[in-house]
């Protein structure tokens, strides 16, 4: 019985990146920013410490010419659901004040950044370099502080912030569906400003335990994967890829394990 | 009391155990942080109510769709439109930043008049009235003195209304002068209008291809309307479609296609001459469109097969033989094979001789105007105005030769020739031209050798730039006559970069306009009013909306309504009828006989390599450009958002890095990440090195749409404009700029 | 001058000497406030942290400091739990060295974070699930504690003891000390582990993480462990070093063997523990997540095995060795080796387990980062040693820190 109203209550929010398709344009990266009023500064060349909740890899398969490959790969967070889908995401059960919550009724990582107070022990949790720290005080050009989106406060120095997979589109469509005495979201109606420029279509968004959502089968794929699965962190974000060098980019091997040499760009 | 140490100590704990029992300090730690969280210096953004606007991205020539979320007067974010014909809901990453632009400190906030030296960037704030009034009297002294050919207009683009209105301002007021910015259009206009006759310009119907044969075309990095082939190259992908991209550098197309050719660079034209040799051979070709609507198939035939078989045209290009014949066959033997070219973003002309030996492969597998191929388009034709009423000035004004010699007896074919009118200007005594007005474009930075360019404009005593954000042509006028930025106004826009419909645009004003601006139309009709006569008598309209609204007719509801409108009736015509040259039929060797190559064909005529500048001894290395989506490299530079995903290993601080095979730098004894100074015959610049096994040995490759000198420290001063490091190349017999790349040493720094 | 401040029966340097001194010890914590002021007010971009290097030096400072203050604890344990007598006549140092590492961990804690001012929210807001949130609360109780242990010290002093009231509760407070001192090391036993606990936990990290007992990581055990080993060691080469700096020797060498034997059989069966679970991590943690124990060590020399063999055995396996053979103990020189030795290890492990972790990637397509420290972070880093000098220095010459001080330096 309980089983059963948990199901229909509960979502599992995810993404399936095709990256057969994902181009590297970089669409995906400025939407975030746009939509999430990321700030930025006069140089962002050092990527150590340029805030990009999205950011697009390259990598490459480590041939050299004329037998080179190149594959993007966008990562924003994962929504690690941790081991035994528990909510016990690694920078979820690190983090001392409980400002970054796992809500179990969608899934989605929080980050509630007038309480996180700058230990970066979650940054330290994350093995796939998805949280940021505010290092600076964020400054807008005058005149510019306009095209702020009201939906998604500015963060103040010395917090931490990461993708919230557009909670705040979760929330306004729910408030939608309320006020015409709906419970349900359609497929459409919750989808992140990523996946929304995308102009590949790269990104698919939803529910991925839901039958009726694209995400559902699209993660059964034999092309599909996570990125280091091996450590049990359990993400809501799969990829695709047709290239076998690729998906075993996806995880550590050992050498016994896979011929794939590693190879950064 | 006496106070004594023992009760002073006492005192003391009470004190200390008081407070701290007390609600005091736990209020105060409390208000501490709350303070903490509402630092006055942070941003509150103020909400509202929720409305869209839909317009249209004009940040690059692709035309997206956009709808811009509103909160109250507020612009805060950029969407794209879905179901739009071009972007269907994508939008790039530029298109993203658009508010940046809007509402950065770039804005040009009022008319500016020069007091400093030229780009010295010394204004003085003057009023729309004296702005105007001090370009009617220039303009009427340059009139009264017979000298109206010497005024010129550059712009980005020759469609809608407001080149519209400027072009007729030039014709009533008596120039010729006007010019658009080059790009790959420019040969696709000249090679159409000599193979297929007419005007028309290229129509890609990408989407229905099931093999595309890219000589170059950076298909995903920004050629053509970058959303819609990006959506292409998914729906290839879906489709199982097949892309092979043709080039020296591993490009992101190239790393999506499916199969990479590399080729030495500048040999594109000999390679699909040789496909064309093993279809022709092998009889693979089209015979009913060849047959039917082909005039000179034989003549072009025997070329082929005389000179380009493929071990002539392996050695040529450094493509293998079985690859040639492996190419041809699979070209031939799709079912909608497209082949297309326009080196990277398509920015520079290129060779002629490429364009239509591409476009000969796709006349040979019949795959024009056809789903799945290339179509002849012609623009939508609906501007109907009243024909200007030249007086004395403006009829010889207008029959003087154009300053760039386009249509002249030399270069009949070409309609615009800016590497050219940069020359004239600069090496006659006087310059043949006097006052300049610059809209919608960045010469002084995206023309090749812009110290060249910036001559040119020294020469030129009134230059005058419509623009409504700083660039580098703003900061070398006289005056600037602030633009409303496109949300901000209302303006037609003509879709046409590649696409296979007819749709128009309606840019609109998403916010009224933040600064003292004025939309270029209204700027025309006042400097026409102010002028008189016969100019004023050109433009009947009260102001440029009255013009915009009768000008679109009954277009303009469906214009507010979707952001967009869309020839319902249109069609290519089928091959009876659709080509209008001499025979009235397809000319495979049109361009060839523009070259004079009418009697004796030669292999030369089909295919004589572009030179590039430098001699191998002093410049052992070949340097060339490379486009990327996240580069903006037109007259608009990377807004915030955009350089900041920029990666670090093309942007390091100020420093650009270009790209080197390891095995070329191993001979150069060179790491990643060393300094080095590059040297071109054109100019010098200190760079950084970054090891990439994607791109051929002998070559080096710079991004273009860094090293700008404005507009603000987001961007300024980081990295080197490729154009500085580059020159062009005249076609001899087009007057295009056909260059690719140019040669260059090496020294580590 | 300051004669009626200092115990009697000892002999202290002049005063002018003695303010010497304390002024440059001064000036450098000088130079780390000014450092420390600079962060506060500017915020964490004055340091060289980045987000791979969310935790750097201060982390590594912070854990080594409190490994190092835990002689305290340990040294407590002995003398009040366990009863070693002879303990008394350094517990007194012991206590003071303690305090001094466990303030300056939370000062560092205090700097660290981006928002200072929030800080308290890890008490209001806590997550139990967080070893840092257990951190938190044994630190802040076990410093509590050591306030606790080192007020009747101060309270000896020649003129607060005439105070009766002082003297009284100094008194009191020494009866009930063994209370103190056996929730101290119950606390200490926690928060060490916590300490371990954070890098152990962190499963994302293949570098740090490590299985272990119920919601303990093995690094949980090992760090307290490691703590009661070396933290003792630390006690006695302040100990050593202010009998250099004094030109007087302070505790009788019983004492110093005394404790010096236990920490060798702490720290050898610590070693053998750290030698199972590095073999273990290496042949069975890291290759479950796809690693081999060279992909922890390679790519840069300073991250090299050369660290794993100098924690393990240079600084592990052979001062274990001296200090639990009769001989290596006897031999001052030997002994004081061990004890250098020691102390380097349990720092070397501290830096390994925040340094080398965040260092290495754990996406296939990421690399090693490295980084090096800004001054303020240096000098922030620093500014805990000298605030510790001056500490000791007033402690030393005002307080009757060491027992055996007039017997073993009688004035005639
Ligand atoms: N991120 C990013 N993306 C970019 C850019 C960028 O800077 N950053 N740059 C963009 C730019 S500038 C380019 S050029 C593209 C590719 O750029 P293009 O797609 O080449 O854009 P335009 O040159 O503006 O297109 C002008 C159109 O007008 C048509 N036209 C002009 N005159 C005539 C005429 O007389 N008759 C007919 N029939 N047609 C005419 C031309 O055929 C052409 O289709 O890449 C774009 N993408
Ligand atoms: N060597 C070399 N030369 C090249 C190219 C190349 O690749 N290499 N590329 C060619 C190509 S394809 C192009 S498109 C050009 C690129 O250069 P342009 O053709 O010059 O680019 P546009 O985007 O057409 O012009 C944009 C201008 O309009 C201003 N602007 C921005 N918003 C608005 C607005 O709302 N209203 C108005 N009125 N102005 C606005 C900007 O500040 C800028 O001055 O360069 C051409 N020349
Ligand atoms: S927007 Fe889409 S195609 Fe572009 S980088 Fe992001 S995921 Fe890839
Ligand atoms: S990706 Fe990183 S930040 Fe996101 S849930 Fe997983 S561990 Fe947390
Ligand atoms: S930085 Fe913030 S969110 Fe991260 S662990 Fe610390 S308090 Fe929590
Ligand atoms: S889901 Fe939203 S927050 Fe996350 S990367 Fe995409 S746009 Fe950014
Ligand atoms: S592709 Fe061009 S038109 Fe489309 S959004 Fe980007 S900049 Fe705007
Ligand atoms: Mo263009």
């Amino acid at each position: 019985m309980k089983k059963e109203h948990k199901h229909e209550n509960t979502k599992k929010f995810g993404m399936v990146i095709d990256l057969d398709k994902c181009t590297g344009c970089g669409a995906c990266m400025v939407a975030c920013m746009a939509e999430n009023n990321v700030p930025f500064k006069k140089d962002e060349s050092d990527k150590l410490d340029s805030i990009t909740w999205i950011c697009v890899y390259k990598l490459t398969n480590g041939k050299s010419f004329p037998d080179t490959e190149i594959c993007y790969l966008p990562r924003p967070c994962m929504h690690c659901s941790g081991i035994g889908e528990h909510g016990h995401s690694p920078c979820v059960s690190v983090c001392p004040a409980t400002a970054t919550d796992y809500d179990h009724t969608t899934g989605i990582v929080s980050q509630i950044y007038t309480r996180c107070f700058g230990c970066r022990y979650c940054m330290a949790a994350c093995p796939y370099h998805a949280r940021y720290f505010n290092w600076w005080d964020p400054v807008w050009p005058e005149g510019m502080e306009k095209s702020l989106n009201p939906d998604v406060s500015p963060r103040m120095r010395g917090v931490v912030e990461k993708c919230s997979f557009c909670f705040h589109r979760y929330q306004a469509a729910m408030d939608k569906a309320y006020t015409e005495g709906r419970r349900e979201l359609e497929e459409d109606e919750y989808q992140t400003a990523c996946t929304q420029a995308c102009p590949a279509g790269a990104i698919t968004f939803g529910d991925l335990d839901n039958p009726d959502h694209k995400v559902y089968e699209l993660k059964k794929s034999p092309n599909a994967f996570r990125l280091l699965e091996r450590l049990k962190t359990n993400p809501k974000v799969y990829y695709l890829s047709s290239r076998d060098w690729v998906r075993k980019a996806g995880d550590n091997y050992l050498e016994a394990e896979s011929k794939v040499k590693k190879k950064i760009v | 009391m006496k106070l004594n140490r023992r009760n002073f100590l006492s005192l003391g704990v009470g004190v200390v155990a008081g407070t701290t029992l007390s609600p005091l300090p736990w209020k105060l730690m409390d208000d501490v942080s709350i303070w903490t969280q509402n630092w006055p210096w942070t941003p509150v953004p103020p909400d509202g109510e929720v409305t869209y606007e839909k317009s249209v991205c004009t940040l690059c020539p692709g035309g997206c769709g956009i709808t811009v979320r509103k909160i109250d007067d507020r612009a805060v974010k950029i969407e794209g439109i879905e179901g739009h014909p071009v972007n269907d809901g994508g939008v790039c990453l530029l298109g993203l930043s658009g508010l940046q632009l809007l509402y950065g400190p770039t804005r040009i906030k009022s008319p500016l008049k020069r007091v400093g030296e030229r780009g010295e960037g010394k204004w003085q704030t003057i009023s729309w009235n004296q702005a105007l009034t001090e370009v009617a009297v220039k303009l009427g002294e340059l009139r009264s003195n017979d000298r109206s050919h010497t005024v010129a207009c550059i712009s980005g683009s020759d469609q809608g209304t407001v080149p519209g209105l400027l072009n007729r301002f030039l014709t009533a007021y008596g120039s010729p002068n006007y010019i658009r910015t080059p790009s790959i259009h420019d040969s696709y206009e000249i090679a159409l209008s000599l193979m297929h006759g007419g005007q028309s310009s290229a129509g890609f119907d990408v989407e229905n291809a099931d093999f595309v044969l890219s000589f170059g075309s950076g298909i995903i990095d920004g050629w053509m309307s970058p959303v819609r082939m990006i959506k292409a190259n998914s729906i290839w992908k879906n489709e199982k479609s097949k892309v092979v991209q043709i080039e020296p550098r591993l490009s992101n197309t190239a790393a999506k296609s499916d199969t990479w050719v590399p080729i030495k660079p500048g040999t594109d034209a000999a390679l699909a001459l040789g496909l064309a040799h093993v279809i022709i051979k092998e009889s693979l070709y089209n015979k009913d469109f060849v047959e039917k609507y082909a005039f000179d198939f034989n003549a072009f035939k025997t070329i082929v097969l005389e000179s380009f078989g493929p071990d002539d045209v392996a050695k040529i290009t450094g493509v293998d033989k079985k690859t040639i014949l492996s190419l041809a066959k699979q070209f031939a033997g799709a079912s909608k094979p497209l082949a297309i070219c326009g080196r990277g973003q398509g920015k520079t002309p290129g060779s002629i001789d490429e364009v239509a030996a591409v476009h000969a492969l796709n006349a040979l597998v019949g795959n024009i105007n056809k789903p799945g191929g290339v179509w002849a388009v012609s623009q939508p034709d609906y501007i109907k105005w009243p024909e200007v009423q030249m007086d004395a000035v403006a009829s010889s004004g207008m029959k003087r030769e154009r300053v760039d010699g386009a249509g002249s007896e030399k270069f009949p074919n070409a309609n615009y020739l800016l590497n050219r009118w940069v020359g004239a200007v600069n090496s006659s005594k006087e310059s043949p031209v006097q006052a300049l007005f610059i809209t919608d474009a960045n010469p002084c930075y995206t023309l090749s050798d812009t110290s060249v360019v910036k001559k040119a404009f020294d020469r030129i005593p009134f230059v005058v730039s419509f623009s409504s954000n700083i660039n580098e042509t703003a900061l070398n006028a006289d005056l600037i006559l602030p633009s409303h930025a496109s949300l901000e106004r209302y303006e037609d826009v003509p879709l046409s970069a590649g696409l296979t419909k007819s749709v128009i645009a309606l840019s609109k004003p998403v916010v009224k306009p933040q600064f003292n601006t004025k939309h270029v139309g209204d700027v025309i009709i006042e400097i026409a009013k102010k002028l008189g006569g016969s100019i004023e008598e050109a433009f009947p309209w009260d102001d440029y909306e009255t013009c915009l609204k009768a000008t679109l007719g009954d277009k303009w509801d469906a214009l507010v309504e979707n952001g967009y409108w869309s020839d319902p009736d249109f069609g290519v015509p089928p091959w009876e009828g659709a080509f209008a040259t001499g025979s009235m039929k397809f000319e495979f060797l049109g361009v060839v006989r523009a070259r004079g190559g009418e009697k004796d064909v030669q292999a030369k005529h089909l295919f004589t390599p572009v030179t590039i500048e430098g001699n191998e001894k002093s410049y052992p290395l070949t340097l060339i450009p490379y486009d990327s989506l996240r580069l903006a490299n037109g007259s608009i530079g990377d807004p915030p958002f955009a350089i900041k995903t920029v990666e670090d290993t093309v942007l390091k601080h100020k420093d650009v890095f270009i790209e080197m095979n390891p095995e070329t730098a191993e001979a150069y004894d060179i790491s990643e990440g060393d300094y080095a100074v590059l040297n071109t015959p054109k100019g010098k610049a200190r760079v950084k090195i970054h090891l990439f096994d994607g791109i051929m040995p002998g070559l080096v490759a710079m991004p273009t749409g860094l090293g700008h000198t404005g507009p603000d420290e987001y961007l300024a001063g980081k990295g080197i404009n490729f154009n500085e490091l580059i020159g062009p190349v005249e076609d001899a017999d087009f007057g295009l700029d056909v260059v690719w790349g140019i040669r260059a040493n090496l020294t580590k720094a | 001058m300051d004669s009626a401040l200092i115990p009697k029966g000892v002999k202290r340097c002049s005063l002018g000497l003695f303010t010497l001194g304390i002024a440059v010890a001064g000036a450098v914590l000088l130079w780390g406030v000014y450092a420390m002021l600079l962060c506060w007010i500017k915020g964490l971009n004055q340091t060289n942290m980045n987000d791979y290097y969310g935790f750097a030096l201060w982390i590594w400072a912070d854990l080594a400091v409190i490994a190092l203050g835990g002689g305290a604890f340990f040294t407590g344990f002995l003398r009040y739990v366990i009863g070693k007598d002879e303990l008394k006549n350094i517990i007194n140092y012991a206590v003071i060295i303690g305090f001094i590492c466990y303030s300056s961990a939370l000062l560092i804690l205090a700097i660290d974070v981006g928002q200072p001012l929030r800080s308290w929210f890890i008490f209001w807001h806590a997550n139990v699930h967080s070893m840092l949130t257990e951190v938190a609360f044994c630190l802040s109780c076990y410093f509590v504690v050591l306030i606790i242990e080192f007020i009747p010290l101060i309270l000896e002093n020649r003129q607060l003891d005439k105070v009766p009231f002082f003297h009284n509760l100094s008194h009191n407070m020494h009866e009930v000390m063994a209370i103190f001192a056996a929730t101290g090391a119950f606390l200490s036993f926690f928060h060490q582990g916590s300490m371990g606990g954070i890098a152990g936990v962190l499963y994302g990290r293949p570098f740090g993480s490590r299985e272990g007992l119920l919601v303990w990581p093995w690094t949980f055990f090992l760090f307290t462990w490691s703590a009661a080993a070396c933290g003792p060691c630390f006690t006695i080469l302040v100990t050593w070093i202010t009998e250099k700096i004094t030109k007087k020797k302070l505790v009788k060498d019983n004492v110093i063997r005394l404790l010096a034997k236990i920490s060798g059989w702490m720290l050898a069966t610590y070693i053998i523990a750290k030698i199972i679970d590095t073999w273990y991590w290496a042949t069975v943690t890291a290759p479950s997540m796809g690693f081999t124990l060279m992909d922890f060590y390679s790519n840069n020399a300073f991250y090299g095995i050369w660290i794993l063999v100098l924690e393990i055995f240079v600084c592990g396996v052979i001062p274990a060795l001296i200090l639990i053979t009769k001989t290596g103990r006897n031999n001052s020189k030997l002994l004081m080796t061990a004890v250098i030795l020691a102390v380097i290890g349990v720092c070397i492990n501290r830096w390994v387990m925040v340094l080398q972790m965040m260092a290495m990637p754990v996406l296939t397509f990421e690399n090693w980062v490295l980084y090096l420290p800004s001054w303020q972070e240096v000098a922030t880093t620093i500014l805990p040693v000298a605030y510790g000098v001056i500490v000791l220095a007033l402690s030393y010459r005002y307080l009757p820190v060491f027992p055996q001080e007039k017997e073993l330096n009688p004035i005639d």
